[in-house]
């Protein structure tokens, strides 16, 4: 079995809800925006859609059932994901096999998440975050681990005893990814942000700070995956799907060596082999930052550095705007806003149809490098988009 | 005693036995008969080999930090007073990880591959935590 997919397939169409704070919509109406907007920006019609793979809040059951409640949606094939935030890449790898299968040919994939307005939108959503009940969990709670950011925290730190990464290299994804945002009028975060006010912001959990931790914010992403074939005729430079590839380490981040290595490695092997290309050939990479220190586990895992060299070759200037990796160049989750990953799904598709303004347009985009993570912090998937088919 | 106000989340079908070994001052983990991995938290079968045939065995409780992180934020009230403290993964000598506080010592006093045993905290009537200090700690 060595049928080759890359080339085949192609995102269409992008589509985003407003972002932000918006608390005149729940998750599903903003996903329901943000897929209207993707199917009309590739010229096509809500006839054409017969496939649908969501993502939204953890608590909505069978999430694409209510979002093609919304649509007013019957599909041949359709799903909700479970892999966090490895999910948004990997569904439009889904899409991409379920065509290839011959069960749909014309995908809607996304994810919308209500996180801002759930805890500000009114008095009583204010009140439900104070009194809600905390889920403990054994082994962890009883010595006050709770959150997400501890677990970045302890892989932080390991590297940083382990290979002498400094707090201002991780400052410098952070200044990075603020200064895309500045250029993308839509991103939550707009004010400056330098490595002086980085380095004295208040800590969460030491080593991470304030600004190493992504924005929650409300908001949708959408895409539309079709056959490469179809897609030569319709409205938008197509942005095809050249490879794409999984590293799930699921016996657990605090297990081996998987917080310092991590399935990165696996995801990016596999989708360089599928496409034919190897890390030089990638001119920007939309990478998933939850926290800062993911973002430099996934530079070196995605063979940009060799392992331990991430704190340098953030610290070089690498991912700004015109230098050897742009990186999340709408501003990542750390200041465009976190909607797990699926933003940068879109940011990868606009960089290789070249379509933003100069200032944000990496110049010369033939390929982008689009990773997701997330779940019990193991789950990695990686696709790879190009300006040509092959 | 009964102004603990941490967590304690009720053990579970297959973590009782470790707890009742806390209650003893006994640190137990699961070894398996067909390969003797030792894991942590029990599970029905050995990761590495698949194996239901496994003990609980009593380990030495020494061990070094793999790494930690700081809290200077409160998530739950009952650390409040504590701030900061750290959360550490201690790696056994024997192999498993497990997550815990090290007492009698400062955060910035930690770091990696520190040499820790373990010590008990009874913290109520009827529930020890399992805790570590610095090897030659008093
Ligand atoms: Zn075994």
């Amino acid at each position: 079995m060595s049928t080759n997919l890359s080339g085949k397939y192609a995102i269409v169409g992008v589509g985003q809800s407003p972002l932000g704070k918006v608390p005149e919509m729940g998750p599903i109406g903003l996903f329901a925006v943000a897929a209207r907007n993707a199917i009309e920006d590739a010229g096509l019609t809500k006839q054409d859609v017969d496939g649908l793979i969501t993502r939204g809040p953890d608590d909505v059951y069978c999430h694409h059932q209510r979002v093609g409640e919304a649509l007013g949606l019957n599909v041949t094939f359709s799903t909700s994901t479970a892999n966090g935030g490895a999910s948004q890449t990997m569904a439009v790898a889904m899409a991409c096999m379920a065509i290839e299968a011959g069960v749909c040919n014309t995908v809607v994939v996304g994810y919308g998440r209500d996180t801002w307005s759930r805890t500000h939108r009114n008095a009583e959503a204010k009140q439900a975050v104070a009194s809600r009940p905390r889920t403990y969990s054994e082994f962890g709670s009883e010595f006050g681990q709770f959150g997400a950011p501890v677990n970045y925290a302890i892989a932080a730190r390991r590297h940083m005893e382990r290979f002498g990464t400094t707090k201002a290299q991780l400052g410098a994804i952070a200044v990075a990814f603020r200064n895309h945002a500045r250029r993308n009028p839509h991103a939550f975060m707009q004010k400056p942000l330098d490595l002086d006010e980085y380095l004295s912001a208040r800590l969460i959990v030491d080593p991470l700070c304030l600004y190493d931790c992504s924005v929650f914010i409300d908001g949708a992403g959408a895409v539309v995956v079709t056959t490469a074939e179809r897609a030569r005729d319709l409205r938008q430079p197509p942005a095809y799907v050249l490879g794409f590839g999984f590293g799930n380490r699921l016996s657990g981040w605090f297990t081996d060596d998987n917080m310092i290595t991590t399935g990165a490695r696996e995801a990016g092997e596999a989708a360089y082999k599928m496409a034919g290309i190897g890390p030089r050939d990638v001119d920007t990479a939309q990478v998933y930052d939850c926290f800062t220190h993911m973002v430099l586990l996934q530079l070196e895992d995605y063979g940009f550095c060799a392992k331990g060299e991430g704190g340098p070759f953030v610290a070089s200037g690498a991912l700004e705007a015109g230098g050897v990796l742009p990186t999340n160049t709408s501003g990542g989750q750390l200041s465009e806003g976190h909607i797990e990953g699926m933003l940068q799904v879109l940011e990868g598709a606009r960089q290789v149809r070249r379509e933003h303004t100069p200032d944000r347009q990496v110049k010369d985009c033939n390929i982008a490098l689009v990773t997701g993570h997330g779940g019990n912090t193991v789950c990695q998937s990686a696709l790879i988009l190009g300006r040509e088919a092959g | 005693m009964s102004e603990y106000n941490k967590p304690l989340p009720p053990p579970s079908v297959e973590s009782e036995p470790f707890w009742d070994g806390c209650r003893r001052h006994e640190l137990l983990v699961p070894r398996c008969d067909a390969c003797s991995h030792h894991w942590f938290p029990a599970t029905t079968t050995c990761p590495e080999c698949w194996s239901t045939d496994w003990v609980w065995s009593r380990v030495s409780g020494k061990g070094k930090i793999y790494s930690f992180g700081v809290y200077h934020r409160a998530y739950h009230k009952g650390f409040a007073d504590e701030l900061p403290y750290a959360l550490v993964v201690v790696e056994l000598d024997e192999g498993p990880r497990l997550t815990t506080n090290v007492v009698g010592c400062k955060p910035e006093e930690l770091s990696c591959d520190m040499p820790v045993e373990v010590v008990f905290d009874d913290v109520t009537d009827d529930r020890t935590l399992y805790k570590f200090k610095r090897v030659n700690d008093p």
